[in-house]
C-alpha cells in the first residue's frame, strides 16, 4: 500500500512515501450500524418499500460511508526519523508523532468483524500509565505484524544506540519466537466445566429444582432455563477469550539477566526479553509482557482442579491496568488460564527470571511455613491454609481455603513493607506483615505470624530488598 | 513503648503535640454540636429521660474519645534511617510502615485551614503501590518542609526503577 505522495503538504518532507490504512476500515467501523440498519428495516426491505425509519437509517449509513471513506483518505502514517507519524482529521487536521523509543509495547488486536476480513488493529503502549494513546485501525494482519516488528526493531536499535549495547540488542531482535506453552482445547473445556461458576450453577439449579419439587410442579424446572443459558454464555465467553492460548518468548531471558539488563540504565522501560500471549476465538489479541516490568505472580489452584493437578498463572505488570480480579474472568493479567502445576511454575520462573536477576527464581525453592497454632483463635479454618516463606530472590505467601493462591514477589520489586497488629492479635502475640506491590493481582501477605517472627521477617525483607535494589540499579 | 514497633538502633521522632490539641478541639466541637442538637430535641418535646440519657451517652463517648485521641496521637512517630523511612501509628490497631527512599514516587505536603491555624502540616509519601500508607500528620510546618526536601533528595539519589 505504499503510494508516493502526489502533493506534499507544507511541513512535510517532499518525496516521502506514506501508508494508508486498509480501505475496508470504514466498513469495519460501521459494521454495527450496517447490522442495525438491516435489523430495523428488515421487513421493509423484504417488502421492497422502505418505511420512514428505514430511509433515515439508510441516509445515516450513506453519510457514514462518505465520512468514513473521506476520513480513510485523510489518514496516513509513515515512519520518519525514529518517529511514527499518524496524520488524521477530516475537518481539523491532526498530526500525531509517536517516538519509537517511547513505545513500551505493541499489541495486535483483531475484533470479530475485523478478523472476518483479515484486518487487525495496532495498539501502542506509550509512556507510563494505562492509557493507550497510539492506535492504528485497521491494517491487514500481515501488514500490522510487519509494522509491529519494524517499530520494535527500530525502537531497540534507538535504545541500544543510546545505551551503547547495540549488537547485543539487535542480535536478540532477530531471534524467533519460541513457544513456551500452548493450551489445548480439551484442557480448557474441562477446566471450564470444573470451575466455581459451574459449582454455583449446579448448587443454584439444585436449590431451584428442590424448591419446585417441594411445591409439587415438575414444570417448574423451566425456571432453570435462564440459569443454563447464563452459565453457557459465561463459559462460552471464557472459552472464546482463552481459545488457542499460546505463550511465546523472544530473546533468551537467561541472557537478559546479565549484560542485557545491566547495560540499560532506565529499568522502567521494557527490554527485548518478553513473553507474548496470543489468545481468542473471535477476537484474536496479542499481548506482550516485558519481563523487566513484571512485579510478581499469582499461582491459583482451585480445589476442583486438584485431581488433575492444574493451576492458573496471573502476573502483575507495572503500568498495566488489570481486568477482573480473582474469579475466572478473562483478564489481561492471566498469562496461563490452566495448565499442569509444573508447567505453570516453570512459566512463573521464566516471568520472574529478569526481575530477580537470577536463574533460581523458582517458587519451588522457597520453603513455606505455617503460622503458630494459637492463630486458630483468630482464623480457625484459614490458619491451615496460610503460609509464608522468604527465598534468596523471592518472598512467597499462600492462602485460600477453596483453592490455594500462591503469591510471589521478587525482592527487587518490593515497594514498601508493613507490620500490622490488631488488638486481639496483640493479646495472642501475633502480627501481620504485608508487602506492597503496584496495582495488580499480586499481594504477598504473612498473616497471623508470631509477633517476634513477624518483626524478624520485616527486618529480613527490608535487608533483602535493600540488597536487591542496590545490585539492581 | 513496644519493642515490636521500634526502629532498629534509632529513636522515634514524635509528631507535634499540636496534633492532639487539634483533634481534641474537633472532638469537643463534635460533642458540643451533638449536645446542642439533643437540647433542641428536648425543647421540642422529646421525653426528658430520653434526651438526658442521650446527653449522658454523648458526654461519656466524648471522654472516652478524649483519652483515645491522646493515646493515638502519641503513637504517631517516624524515623529516618539510611535507606528507609519508618512510620508508626495507631494505639489500638498498630501499624509500622517501612518505605525505602528509592521507591518513592512523590511526596505531598498538605495543610488544611485548621492545620494551618495550629501550625502543622501532614507529609504523605507515595510509592508505585497504592497500598503504601506512609502518611505523617501533625508535623510542625518547618519540619514538614524539611522532611519533604530531605525525602525528595534521598529519593533522587537512591531512585530504583519499577
Amino acid at each position: 500500500m505504499t503510494v508516493p505522495d502526489p502533493a506534499p503538504e507544507p511541513g512535510q518532507s517532499p518525496g516521502r512515501s506514506y501508508h494508508r490504512l486498509s480501505p475496508l476500515t470504514p466498513l469495519v467501523r460501521s459494521a454495527i450500524l450496517v447490522v442495525a440498519v438491516a435489523v430495523s428495516s428488515w421487513d421493509d426491505l423484504l417488502r421492497g418499500a422502505p418505511g420512514p425509519i428505514g430511509i433515515v437509517a439508510l441516509a445515516l449509513l450513506v453519510v457514514g460511508a462518505v465520512v468514513g471513506t473521506a476520513s480513510w483518505l485523510r489518514t496516513k502514517y509513515w515512519i520518519e526519523a525514529d518517529e511514527l507519524r499518524v496524520d488524521t482529521g477530516l475537518v481539523s487536521r491532526q498530526s500525531r508523532r509517536i517516538r519509537v523509543d517511547r513505545i513500551q509495547g505493541i499489541d495486535v488486536v483483531q475484533p470479530f468483524v475485523a478478523r472476518l476480513l483479515g484486518l487487525a488493529e495496532l495498539r501502542m503502549d506509550v509512556a507510563g500509565g494505562g492509557a493507550r494513546e497510539g492506535s492504528l485501525a485497521f491494517l491487514r494482519l500481515s501488514e500490522a505484524e510487519a509494522l509491529r516488528e519494524k517499530l520494535l526493531s527500530r525502537r531497540d536499535a534507538v535504545r541500544a544506540g543510546e545505551s551503547g549495547s547495540g549488537p547485543d540488542a539487535v542480535a536478540q531482535q532477530g531471534s524467533p519466537h519460541r513457544v513456551v506453552a500452548r493450551l489445548d482445547l480439551r484442557t480448557l473445556v474441562v477446566s471450564l466445566v470444573l470451575s466455581p461458576t459451574t459449582v454455583g450453577f449446579l448448587v443454584s439449579s439444585a436449590a431451584l429444582g428442590g424448591l419446585f419439587l417441594a411445591m409439587g410442579g415438575i414444570g417448574g424446572f423451566a425456571g432453570a432455563v435462564p440459569l443454563v443459558i447464563g452459565w453457557g454464555i459465561t463459559q462460552f465467553r471464557r472459552l472464546s477469550a482463552f481459545y488457542d492460548f499460546t505463550v511465546t518468548t523472544t530473546g533468551d531471558p537467561g541472557a537478559g539477566n546479565g549484560a542485557g539488563t545491566g547495560g540499560r540504565p532506565d529499568t522502567g522501560q521494557d527490554t527485548v526479553p518478553g513473553v507474548h500471549v496470543r489468545r481468542g476465538l473471535f477476537e484474536r489479541s496479542a499481548q506482550t509482557v516485558a519481563l523487566e516490568r513484571v512485579q510478581g505472580v499469582v499461582v491459583t489452584e482451585p480445589w476442583m482442579w486438584s485431581p488433575m493437578g492444574w493451576a492458573r498463572l496471573d502476573v502483575s505488570v507495572a503500568g498495566q491496568a488489570h481486568g477482573g480480579q480473582g474469579g475466572n474472568e478473562p483478564s489481561l493479567s492471566t498469562v496461563m488460564p490452566v495448565a499442569p502445576r509444573a508447567e505453570v511454575l516453570d512459566l512463573a520462573r521464566l516471568l520472574l527470571s529478569v526481575s530477580s536477576r537470577s536463574g533460581s527464581a523458582d517458587l519451588r525453592d522457597v520453603r513455606l511455613t505455617r503460622p503458630p497454632t494459637r492463630a486458630r483463635w483468630v482464623a480457625p479454618v484459614r490458619r491451615r491454609f496460610l503460609a509464608v516463606g522468604v527465598g534468596e530472590h523471592l518472598v512467597v505467601s499462600a492462602q485460600g481455603v477453596l483453592g490455594r493462591r500462591t503469591h510471589a514477589v521478587p525482592h527487587e520489586r518490593v515497594q514498601s513493607l508493613q507490620l500490622h497488629q490488631r488488638p486481639w492479635q496483640r493479646f495472642l502475640g501475633l502480627a501481620d506483615v504485608g508487602v506492597d506491590s503496584p496495582p495488580g493481582p499480586v499481594a504477598v501477605r504473612a498473616r497471623h505470624r508470631d509477633a517476634e517472627e513477624a518483626r524478624r521477617l520485616l527486618e529480613q525483607l527490608s535487608e533483602a530488598t535493600r540488597r536487591a535494589r542496590l545490585s539492581g540499579s | 513503648m513496644d519493642d515490636l514497633f521500634a526502629p532498629p538502633g534509632h529513636d522515634w521522632r514524635p509528631v507535634s503535640p499540636a496534633l492532639a490539641r487539634l483533634r481534641h478541639l474537633l472532638l469537643v466541637a463534635l460533642v458540643v454540636v451533638a449536645v446542642a442538637a439533643l437540647v433542641v430535641a428536648g425543647v421540642l418535646g422529646v421525653p426528658r429521660w430520653a434526651w438526658l440519657s442521650a446527653v449522658a451517652v454523648v458526654l461519656l463517648a466524648g471522654v472516652a474519645g478524649w483519652v483515645l485521641v491522646a493515646r493515638n496521637a502519641g503513637w504517631w512517630a517516624y524515623a529516618e534511617r539510611d535507606d528507609e523511612l519508618y512510620v508508626r501509628h495507631g494505639a489500638m490497631f498498630r501499624t509500622l510502615v517501612v518505605v525505602p527512599y528509592g521507591r518513592m514516587q512523590y511526596v505531598d505536603v498538605h495543610a488544611g485551614p485548621l492545620e494551618q491555624a495550629f501550625g502543622v502540616a501532614s507529609v504523605h509519601l507515595h510509592t508505585a503501590s497504592p497500598g503504601t500508607s506512609a502518611r505523617i500528620p501533625g508535623l510542625p510546618a518547618a519540619e514538614a518542609s524539611r522532611l519533604r526536601d530531605r525525602l525528595t533528595e534521598l529519593g533522587e539519589s537512591q531512585a530504583a526503577g519499577l
